[in-house]
């Protein structure tokens, strides 16, 4: 059985493209997002990723998701190549971007679920109802979208992503501007959905949640990626701020 | 499978244009407005001799009319792409969408095909109000020929838009396509006077412009009642334009999309 996803040599460096550069031809400066990211994740398995900001977290999420093209690197979603073969990577991903405005606020939340599954080949009146039941959103799912609070809204975000039963499930930032409830709510769903045999890859800056919700770690900074491994007695909080002091090269 | 996702779009893109009920009337509003003043202008030319009208029935008002329709098409042709690519990047739903199984030129066609309904239904909104509040015949319109001239006038037009998007993509304002050919071919289309009034370069020069021959086509096939085969050199040149400029044009989009990805510019605005 493939990992749900592995990544080897990943790496992606942004171009800074102003127009004196193109006038000149001369080559732009840039930033290095990721350098050689290397990892596998097994099916059920959940791996956080932290990291200060701009270190290159979402960039690796995107990657993944076949939103960005990488400079160099390989990644297999389920054995499938994102590169070669996009569109059957995508149907093994959901991606939860955490972005509200990614809906359409004028519709209702039935409607906005039943436009996304759609496109991803499904039929709304049976890939719905359950993901709904799960995911406690039946007495909502027929309001407005944007009369809907943050905490409904990152719900239906949830269940945007996992409408196709994908088996990787990307997520940006789950519990940000969330009250201490909905975030618990939230991290409550997540265990349920790693319960049911997903892999989940996640980015946050909660440390707590990460302590919380158990899994593998790993610190992104500078677009490097380190796996890390809290010794007896050390909370998440120590090794992070440790790791960063040390530039990511935290001694096992 | 295809199809269904089609569906889909137009859906959501009917549902969202529902939830604005007042929109839509503004919309049919604004016609009725800008009919009643060029009827007006039509009037105040009416008794003078206008030779270059003759081939269009002579009067000032239904030729006006039969631009403005065809003028408002065009502007959604060549502006739907883009604003819908605008639109996505903005909000982030391009991405949403980006990650589900769907292809982008699936994605970004679907997404303006309600737009050119919409667009399409204000023609004949033109032309209904032409026919009932303002007496403008239209019973020797040949519906078959003016049905494939805006055919074509669609599939002439869609690439610039999509040329436009590619442009978007990349640069996010700045489009100088639909701003130099929405300027051009309101001044070099005839949307409001005849050709034959502006000076002999300039009227050679409005031949290089789709829009040009897409407004004549139809102008010819709704006022003259002209059939597809009195037409032949509007379906030849239109058809011309598509074939020439629709691969280019998915070329450079395609071409913009894997920059964007590069760049990581995709959701950015």
């Amino acid at each position: 059985m493939p990992p749900a996803v592995a990544v080897s040599r990943l790496s992606k460096y942004f171009p800074q493209i102003e127009l004196r550069y193109l006038l000149t031809l001369r080559r732009p400066p840039g930033v290095w997002a990721l350098q050689e990211v290397e990892f596998e994740l097994q099916a059920g398995e959940l791996l956080s990723i932290v990291g200060p900001n701009g270190s290159g977290k979402t960039t690796l999420l995107k990657l993944i998701a076949t939103l960005l093209l990488p400079t160099r690197g390989r990644i297999l979603v389920d054995g499938q190549d994102a590169l070669k073969s996009p569109l059957a990577a995508r149907r093994r991903l959901g991606f939860i971007t955490s972005n509200e405005a990614s809906f359409y606020g004028r519709l209702s939340g039935w409607q906005n679920l039943a436009f996304f599954a759609q496109l991803q080949n499904l039929d709304p009146r049976t890939a719905l109802p359950p993901v709904a039941k799960t995911l406690g959103l039946e007495p909502y799912l027929h309001r407005r979208f944007f009369s809907y609070s943050t905490g409904i809204k990152r719900r239906f975000d949830l269940a945007r992503g996992l409408l196709h039963q994908p088996e990787l499930l990307l997520m940006d930032e789950p519990t940000t501007n969330l009250d201490p409830i909905s975030a618990l709510e939230v991290r409550q769903l997540l265990a349920q959905i790693q319960g049911q045999g997903k892999t989940i890859l996640m980015v946050t800056h909660r440390l707590e949640e990460v302590q919380k919700m158990g899994g593998r770690v790993a610190l992104m900074q500078d677009g490097r990626f380190q796996e890390l491994r809290p010794g007896a007695g050390e909370s998440m909080e120590d090794l992070y701020c440790r790791a960063v002091a040390e530039g990511g090269h935290v001694p096992a | 499978m295809f199809l269904r996702k089609v569906w889909a779009f137009v859906v959501r893109d009917f549902l969202e244009d529902l939830s604005y009920p007042l929109s839509f009337f503004w919309r049919v509003g604004s016609i009725l407005f800008h009919l009643v003043t060029f009827y007006f202008v039509g009037r105040l030319v009416g008794a003078a001799v206008l030779p270059q009208l003759t081939p269009y029935g002579g009067q000032y008002f239904p030729f006006a009319m039969v631009g403005l329709a065809l003028a408002s098409f065009q502007g959604v042709a060549l502006m739907s792409v883009s604003r819908t690519v605008l639109y996505g990047m903005y909000t982030g739903t391009l991405e949403a969408m980006l990650v589900t199984p769907t292809s982008l030129p699936t994605i970004i066609f679907s997404s303006v095909l309600y737009q050119f309904l919409a667009a399409l239904l204000e023609i004949l909104i033109y032309l209904g109000f032409s026919f009932w509040l303002f007496g403008v015949p239209l019973g020797q319109a040949d519906p078959w020929a003016a049905a494939v001239m805006l055919a074509l006038t669609l599939l002439s037009h869609l690439p610039l838009g999509i040329l436009s998007a590619a442009f978007v993509l990349i640069f996010k304002q700045g489009d100088p396509v639909t701003l130099l050919l929405g300027r051009l071919s309101a001044l070099l289309g005839g949307v409001y006077f005849p050709l034959q009034v502006l000076p002999s370069w300039l009227q050679s020069a409005a031949q290089f412009i789709p829009f040009t021959h897409a407004l004549e086509g139809l102008r010819q096939a709704v006022l003259s009642g002209r059939g597809l085969a009195q037409l032949s050199t509007q379906v030849v040149i239109l058809s011309a334009f598509a074939v020439v400029l629709l691969p280019l044009s998915l070329a450079a989009f395609a071409f913009a999309v894997r920059q964007a990805k590069r760049l990581g510019t995709l959701s950015q605005y």
